[in-house]
């Protein structure tokens, strides 16, 4: 007669056996002695096992009220659709402006950018070879992009063909699914996005530097990115890894009492820092003078950002604007650094 | 589906915190960890929330324990000095006893291998033989096996190290 192997007889005190299983079993233990003495041997092993484990329970606690985390679920799940709306909407600004300032930027300098062997025949090629050195997906990149640009308006514009190279990808890595809003036109309307107005306070993570202006210029010159003619409030800088530009954040008072930060640095770790910032106010955490102008927040009035890309490197601006108003501060800085 | 949540919360919150005691050792962090898992349930909306809950739990653990790696902190707890102990008399005596009754199952359990200790800790969780083979990708005839082994090396390995204990506890 064939006896029960152990694991069975684990598994049949475990009830872990299907109903046929254990009536074979149990009719095999009640005419063999064996096999009692040993699953009785097993049954205390099994005791014993639960009452070592049995000692390793932490100390007895009053687990949080269900609705708590209920709350905290829902703060993560608007969080997160919010950030989903913000990408979105970053995605298309970085789209438009970015090529703009790309594409006239390698037409003024591009002979002296291509000596790096790429054949600069065209725009296009230039901004590519510009964008695939520091993309991590260039792959995907125009595959996001096909979608929003659409061939009639890649056709009215001459020098179109460029921007499906814009690295909107490393800003906002959403799937293109995310990404329906946008538009490929250069007049490219903001949409608004329902994020609190309240996120003004840019978390800044990492090792920072606050400079004054006269600093900040004596170390990086004339490349300090900002708009002329704007009270300067405060410049932080991130060193580079060697041999790399820092990361600099300038903010500017406008003469509304409006403060705007021009971010320029590593593409990467720009739309780091503005992806981070998104993600840092889960929870509406307004400041006094903040929490007034938040209540009376009109729907137009968001809390943007944009950016462009130059190369390898990225300028964003954000502030608690509107967003033509930001449209035209980049605009502005936009020609302001294509006159340097 | 959430008063389900809801109901689960209340039936293996306990379980849930006990399973991530026994891997990160440190109660507060297993209880933040436990309800992470179940506001990350509440997100999800799992379609079998028990499994669920125990799965991501693991994950987290193991998130956790990579961290601890690398903090060297993993060893240190309870590992109960007599000398070191305050002189308050009989509490401090069961506290030390205690202590390294704890101390002895905790240095058994990690006597054994991860696979091993994991599906003893998901059994002794109150998950079933196809729950403990869904997450760990054991066939379910594997699990009794598992747990034959699992069990026979732990209480080996903890009355190795209290031979005089050892048949006493049997008792107990």
């Amino acid at each position: 007669m064939r006896h029960i192997p152990e694991d069975e007889l684990h598994a049949y005190l475990d009830q872990g056996l299907s109903r046929s299983q254990c009536v074979e079993i149990e009719s095999h233990l009640a005419a063999c002695a064996s096999c009692q003495a040993a699953r009785d041997g097993i049954a205390a092993l099994r005791d014993r096992t639960t009452a070592l484990l049995a000692r390793l329970a932490p100390p007895r606690s009053f687990p949080t009220q269900f609705e708590t985390l209920r709350r905290r679920a829902d703060l993560q799940v608007s969080a997160r659709r919010r950030r989903v709306h913000l990408l979105a909407w970053a995605a298309s600004i970085v789209a438009a402006v970015a090529f703009g300032w790309t594409a006239s930027y390698l037409t003024s300098q591009g002979p002296t950018r291509m000596a790096s062997g790429v054949p600069a025949g065209t725009p296009a090629a230039v901004a590519r070879q510009a964008v695939t050195k520091d993309s991590r997906t260039p792959t995907t990149t125009p595959a996001i992009l096909r979608p929003m640009a659409p061939d009639s308006t890649r056709a009215r514009a001459p020098r179109r063909p460029v921007q499906a190279t814009v690295r909107s990808a490393s800003v906002a890595e959403a799937p293109a699914s995310l990404v329906p809003t946008v538009s490929a036109a250069p007049e490219l309307e903001l949409t608004s996005i329902d994020i609190p107005a309240s996120a003004h306070e840019f978390e800044l993570d990492g090792m920072w530097r606050t400079m004054s202006w006269a600093g900040a210029q004596a170390e990086a010159g004339d490349k300090l990115p900002h708009i002329d003619g704007l009270p300067v409030v405060q410049v932080q800088v991130q060193a580079g890894e060697q041999g790399r530009q820092p990361l600099m954040v300038v903010a500017q008072q406008l003469s509304s009492g409006e403060v705007i930060r021009t971010i320029e640095g590593p593409a990467q770790d720009v739309s780091h820092l503005l992806a981070r910032r998104t993600m840092s106010d889960p929870v509406p955490t307004v400041s006094s003078v903040d929490s007034s102008r938040a209540s009376r927040a009109s729907p137009e009035r968001v809390d943007g950002s944009m950016a462009m890309q130059r190369g390898d490197r990225m300028i964003a601006i954000t502030g608690a604007l509107p967003p033509d108003s930001l449209l035209a501060m980049i605009r502005r800085l936009n020609a302001e650094m294509r006159s340097k | 589906m959430t008063d389900d949540l809801e109901q689960l919360y209340q039936t293996t919150y306990t379980a849930v915190v006990r399973f991530l005691y026994r891997k990160v050792w440190d109660a507060e962090r297993a209880e933040d960890l436990a309800q992470e898992v179940f506001v990350r349930a509440l997100a999800h909306k799992p379609e079998k929330p028990r499994a669920w809950v125990f799965a991501v739990a693991a994950n987290l653990a193991r998130d956790e324990a990579r961290a601890a790696v690398r903090r060297k902190r993993h060893l240190t707890l309870l590992k109960a000095d007599p000398v070191a102990q305050p002189t308050m008399a009989p509490a401090a005596d069961t506290l030390v006893e205690h202590d390294e009754r704890v101390a002895s199952v905790q240095e058994a359990l990690s006597t054994l291998t991860p696979r091993d200790r994991e599906i003893l800790l998901l059994w002794d969780a109150g998950l079933s033989y196809p729950e403990i083979a869904a997450q760990t990708g054991l066939a379910v005839g594997a699990v009794g096996t598992t747990l034959a082994r699992a069990r026979r090396r732990l209480v080996e390995a903890h009355d190795r190290q209290n031979p005089s204990k050892g048949t006493h506890a049997a008792h107990s």
